[in-house]
């Protein structure tokens, strides 16, 4: 286990340096600078002096190279868009207030949405099965921009009963500063695709494990159903759950840029579109290094939650002969 | 500072008769709110990309709510547009036509104390100037007449040392302005002579209005706090010797999405919404309200006009005949009345807006874009294109635009198409790539739908665009000599007057754009923001903030909610 | 004793198709999806008034509110009941060829992964978690400018990382399942290593890619409409249903028809696959006819 926890660390230095490399090179093949502004037109001196600045008159590999060289003295240089704050100040800040929002929204999407899909797999096929699917249906289809809009009329406009938006900085809280009235319309916007994504990868895996063989046989045999559920199902059914499941928390604890901008949340989730459209290199760089990191973390943790799953599933080993 | 004005506060809590009259001894008129109660609260925009306070450290990311507070321009602009003294007093130019001097107003001080002088003008300027700071309104003082300041390009391009820039100060309160070219409209241009604190400069760098405690201050307000992203509040300048004493106590600025700012305000979290981030849901729901309809202030704004590009140097367009065909193509008024709405826009057949100096208000210009299909099929059949047929398909550009405008240049698209028989197909492009396609040499956009608003009251600025070599692929020589001349023209007015409407002409029936509607902004405000500047209707009838005027700061109050 | 019949006498796909029919939501499935279909094909006949025909003094008219327009018209006059018709066409399109190509690449690289393991497997999965950071809004960008917009960019763009998920849900059942025993069985019988993972794994293997299948239609045309904000999409007039709900959202609150009717296309056509892929999934798998 310990070897192979060390294995996969190691390959994530590579991928590391491997998506370095392939958004380095994307980024300075895309037309338009970062210093094309939308509305006046900066006069060519004007232009070669911020590119001389920001040393983007070299050629390409030599940029990377010094990129590079700062990056792993943890310099992650200096943002376009904010060039008062360094890149890792700017993440550091930003992205504190995202993983709130993104735990806080995993603990309600996970709860909700598992439980459903249980409950669902449990009475398939009956009114409530379908009354599950027909919601996480919705969930999907309804993009969070404007069942967050709709939230805001109905609960902060209509009636003023929420804050319209910010996190921690309008309405009442517990304790001070946790469990804020503002906490709950961003959080439920939020929460509902993954909650229906969630309830239905559930209900699926258990259904899938419970038509097998194994179960009928295990029933035949006189166990309980909670003992069945708890001992033969759950175990089988969460290889499945866990790869999808594991896959919304990257998603969630980065944050969305619908959420934040229109809840007033000042986090991380709008850098990954706007580094983008600004053409902002080290913000891109950055963001995308944090994305490889989080994703390589996660991939990591559920191959190491399959073999505990699953003892039969071995890795780097061809299959038994 | 702020202990003198909690003091003050103190005291007016004390003496209620006294709670009517400002930190800087003005009078609340009758029907105000009690002084504690004199706060503005606006919307700040938290999608855009923002990091100063002023205008000469960067024109394009402001914090746009509360910017531009920390100083006075040299110069403001009246309810005619015409340039009235702000911080300068006065003005005159020698008669080389290219020396300028204009005269400080005495007795102005900066919020630490010390005395506001032309130093500190000649000391912003050349800030601007210099390569390393690079800033994004450079363009603008190469633009202005023939060449621009003195040296000023050069210095951009480093050429030249930043003090060799023709903006001197002679004495403390005399700054020296010296053009390459005449360049009559350099008193209106100095509605953008803002500047900093030229030691506050040298001891903490251009971003010191950004850190209340290194924030100085010589406009009427100062920063008091301010939470990047949250929350920024201003409060009245106690110190503040300029021509707008403020009424207003304090603005507080909150961060919000502009798709709620209507929310907040009808929430009463915030006095005032701009007319560009009211949707046309909103406005449909002012024009059902009486209350709303009357608080919402419509005004020139920049006098934007909304217009159709071509590559005139490539076919299609470079035929005349295809672009007339264009011209009387589009149904303006009905796409003005339907798809625009009569309170933001009015249909346009040129350039300059009615209100604009020298525009067309006679009408005269009207036929020569007006609507008539059946002259437009003419033209295209003339072109060599009957029925549209061999016409190539078209993508029309836009430059990032939000849905309502989308909206109306699509609709503009689809009166081209569906008079025509052509195929338009419209694409809204991410801003760097379409001005990357814009700005190439030669041109890859064929064509575009855009939007230009002045800098600067006078007709050298608008049809300025529009010579050879700028942004625009169309060119006559006729048209940039007349709009040359007239721009260097001193005295004369009628002349210069004749001169840009000729041009105008020209650029109209030689159909450099088609035009399709002249703007007009404004501002919903609540029913308590109170102010004699903006509520009272001037000589057109019109009411609400005057683009440049800047004195209805000294003007603003909160009127007693009943 | 007829199903013992039936299995001796009549091959797989037949028995398949037999389970598939007798599934009455996967029939219901069958048939939202057939009518979607046959609306977008057939668009030029269903539609009552072409796409692109704006008229000026038509604009935002409510449901019912002018009797030549059913479901009101949009922000430009274009009738909104046809722009839905057609606004089918292209989203279809993208969703089912953008997850076609990410069934037909990330299935059998997830398979590869997960049965083959050893050093080849560790490589595609290494392949996948740098695919996994992908840039893919600035590889739009840069797609656009070099073939220039349109459908084929457009479902290029999102077929770069559409496969991921796919890829990785079938590597885990891969990973899974070979260590079964009727996997072992057949490898004993000799039956060749392919074979047994496309014959014996892979029907076992499908309801989570049947689900993220399902999943990812919305996703696509969503992702299809964010693309056309920028530019990199869906040029207008042309209709998508993505498109129409983004843009609604500057007139939601009072013109609520222009965010309905393209979400409930949007949520029908997703039932309907799932349904549908659900019922592929039991009828391919006959132990999932049984209830729990």
């Amino acid at each position: 286990m310990l070897l192979f926890l060390c294995r996969r660390l190691f390959s994530l230095a590579f991928v590391l340096l491997g998506v370095s490399i392939l958004v380095f090179w994307l980024m300075h093949s895309v037309p338009g600078g970062p210093f094309d502004t939308q509305q006046g037109q900066l006069t060519a001196a004007t232009r070669a002096n911020l590119e001389a600045k920001y040393g983007l008159d070299e050629p390409v590999w030599k940029q990377y190279l010094n990129y590079m060289s700062h990056a792993l003295r943890f310099d992650f240089g200096i943002p376009y868009q904010q060039p008062q704050t360094t890149v890792a100040a700017l993440i550091g800040r930003t992205w504190l207030v995202t993983l709130q929002v993104g735990l806080l929204t995993i603990v309600v999407a996970f709860s909700i949405g598992i439980c459903a899909g249980l409950y669902a797999a449990y009475h398939q096929n009956s009114w409530l099965d379908h009354l599950v699917t027909f919601c996480a249906t919705l969930g999907v289809t309804v993009p969070n921009f404007v069942i967050g809009m709709w939230l805001i009329l109905c609960f902060s406009v209509a009636r003023s009963w929420l804050p319209l938006g910010g996190w921690g900085t309008s309405g009442a809280c517990l304790f001070g500063k946790y469990f804020c009235t503002d906490w709950i319309l961003p959080v439920v916007a939020y929460a509902l695709a993954p909650m229906a994504i969630i309830a239905r990868y559930t209900r699926a895996s258990i259904v899938d494990v419970a038509g097998e063989d194994f179960i009928r046989t295990a029933r035949a045999k006189g166990l309980s159903e909670v003992a069945l559920m708890r001992r033969h199902v759950l175990p089988n059914a969460q290889i499945p759950m866990v790869t999808a499941l594991g896959t919304e928390i990257p998603n969630l604890i980065t944050g969305s840029i619908f959420i934040e901008t229109i809840f007033r949340i000042n986090g991380l989730g709008k850098y990954f579109v706007t580094s983008a459209l600004n053409r902002d290199y080290p913000m891109i760089m950055a963001t995308f290094l944090l994305i490889a990191l989080l994703w390589g973390v996660t991939y990591m943790l559920t191959d190491v939650a399959y073999t505990v799953l699953d003892p039969r599933i071995q890795f780097g080993r061809r299959s038994r002969r | 500072m702020l202990n003198r004005l909690h003091a003050y506060l103190i005291f007016l809590a004390l003496t209620p008769a006294l709670a009517d009259t400002t930190v800087g001894g003005r009078q609340l008129p009758a029907d105000a709110a009690s002084y504690a109660k004199q706060v503005l609260r606006v919307p700040c925009d938290n999608t855009r990309n923002e990091v100063t306070f002023d205008h000469a450290v960067s024109v394009y990311q402001r914090y746009g709510c509360v910017q531009d507070l920390f100083s006075d321009t040299l110069v403001d602009l009246d309810s005619l547009y015409r340039p009235e003294p702000a911080a300068a007093e006065s003005w005159s130019v020698a008669d080389d036509g290219v020396t300028w001097a204009f005269h400080l107003r005495p007795g102005q001080l900066w919020s630490d104390g010390t005395p506001l002088t032309a130093h500190d003008y000649m000391a912003t300027f050349r800030l601007c100037a210099s390569p390393d700071h690079a800033w994004d309104f450079a363009w603008f003082y190469s633009f202005i007449g023939e060449g621009g300041l003195r040296n000023w390009d050069r210095i951009v391009a480093g050429e030249m040392p930043p003090d060799s820039l023709g903006v001197t100060a002679i004495d403390d309160l005399t700054l020296q302005l010296v053009t390459e070219g005449p360049f009559p409209a350099m008193p209106a241009a100095m509605k953008f002579g803002y500047t900093l604190q030229k030691r506050a400069l040298e001891e903490h760098g251009p971003y010191y209005n950004n850190d209340p405690a290194t924030s100085v201050s010589s406009g009427p307000f100062v920063l008091t706090e301010f939470d990047p992203g949250y929350r920024i509040v201003l409060t009245a300048n106690p110190d503040y010797t300029g021509y707008r004493p403020p009424l207003l106590q304090r603005i507080e600025g909150v961060y919000m999405s502009p798709a709620t700012y209507f929310l907040a305000f009808q929430r009463g979290e915030i006095d005032l919404v701009g007319h560009e981030q009211l949707t046309p849901a909103d406005f449909a729901t002012i024009e059902e309200d009486p209350t709303l309809q009357a608080n919402y202030l419509r005004h020139y704004g920049d006098f934007r006009t909304d217009y159709l590009l071509f590559d005139t140097f490539s076919p299609p367009f470079d035929k005349l005949a295809v672009r007339r065909a264009f011209a009387h193509a589009v149904d303006r008024e009905a796409i003005v009345a339907g798809v625009y709405g009569k309170a933001k826009a009015v249909a346009a057949h040129s350039m300059l807006m009615p209100g604009f100096p020298s525009a067309d208000t006679t009408g005269a210009l009207a036929d020569l874009q007006r609507f008539d299909c059946g002259l437009a099929r003419q033209y295209l059949a003339d072109a060599g294109y009957p029925e549209g047929d061999g016409f190539p398909a078209l993508e029309m550009w836009m430059r990032g635009e939000p849905p309502a405008t989308a909206a109306v240049y699509q609709a503009s698209a689809a009166s081209i198409a569906q008079c025509l028989g052509v195929q338009i197909q419209v694409s809204n492009k991410d801003g760097r790539v379409f001005m990357d396609a814009l700005n190439a040499r030669p041109t890859r956009l064929q064509m575009g739908a855009v939007s230009y608003g002045m800098d600067f009251l006078d007709a050298a600025n608008l049809l300025g665009v529009w010579m050879s070599g700028g942004r625009h692929s169309w060119s006559d020589s006729t048209f940039d000599h007349l709009v040359t001349s007239a721009a260097a023209m001193i005295g004369q007015a009628e002349v210069r007057d004749r001169m840009f409407r000729q041009a105008e002409r020209i650029l109209v029936d030689q159909v450099g754009g088609v035009f399709i509607a002249h703007r007009w902004a404004g501002d919903l405000m609540k029913p308590h923001l109170l102010g004699d500047s903006f509520r009272q209707p001037d000589a057109k009838g019109i009411a609400g903030r005057r683009w440049g005027d800047d004195s209805l700061w000294g003007d603003m109050y909160i009127g007693d909610r009943q | 004793m007829s199903a013992i019949r039936d299995t001796v006498s009549h091959g797989f796909a037949w028995q398949a198709t037999q389970r598939l029919l007798r599934n009455r939501l996967a029939i219901l499935g069958l048939i939202l999806v057939a009518g979607i279909s046959f609306g977008a094909i057939f668009a030029d006949w269903l539609a009552p008034h072409p796409y692109d025909y704006a008229r000026f003094d038509r604009v935002l008219l409510m449901p019912l509110q002018h009797p030549d327009h059913l479901l009101g018209t949009d922000e430009v006059g274009r009738d909104y009941l046809s722009r839905l018709i057609f606004g089918a066409r292209t989203s279809l399109l993208v969703s089912l060829l953008v997850q076609g190509l990410a069934l037909a690449i990330g299935v059998p690289l997830g398979a590869l992964a997960g049965y083959v393991g050893g050093r080849t497997g560790f490589v595609v999965s290494r392949i996948i978690d740098v695919m996994t950071a992908f840039p893919s809004l600035l590889f739009a960008i840069l797609l656009i400018s070099v073939l220039g917009g349109g459908l084929h960019s457009v479902v290029l763009a999102l077929s770069v990382t559409g496969w991921i998920l796919i890829a990785r849900l079938t590597r885990a059942q891969f990973l899974t399942l070979r260590e079964r025993d009727f996997v072992l069985c057949a490898r004993a019988l000799g039956v060749p290593a392919w074979r047994i993972a496309l014959r014996h794994v892979l029907p076992n293997a499908l309801t989570p890619i049947v689900i993220a299948v399902s999943f990812g239609i919305p996703a696509t045309i969503f992702a299809e409409a964010g693309l056309s904000f920028l530019g990199l999409g869906i040029n207008d007039p042309m209709a998508s249903w993505g498109k129409m709900v983004g843009v609604s959202n500057a007139y939601v609150r009072v013109y609520w028809h222009l965010a309905l009717f393209p979400t409930l296309a949007i949520a029908l056509t997703m039932l309907g696959c799932s349904l549908l892929g659900d019922g592929l999934r039991d009828a391919l798998d006959p132990r999932h006819a049984r209830p729990l």
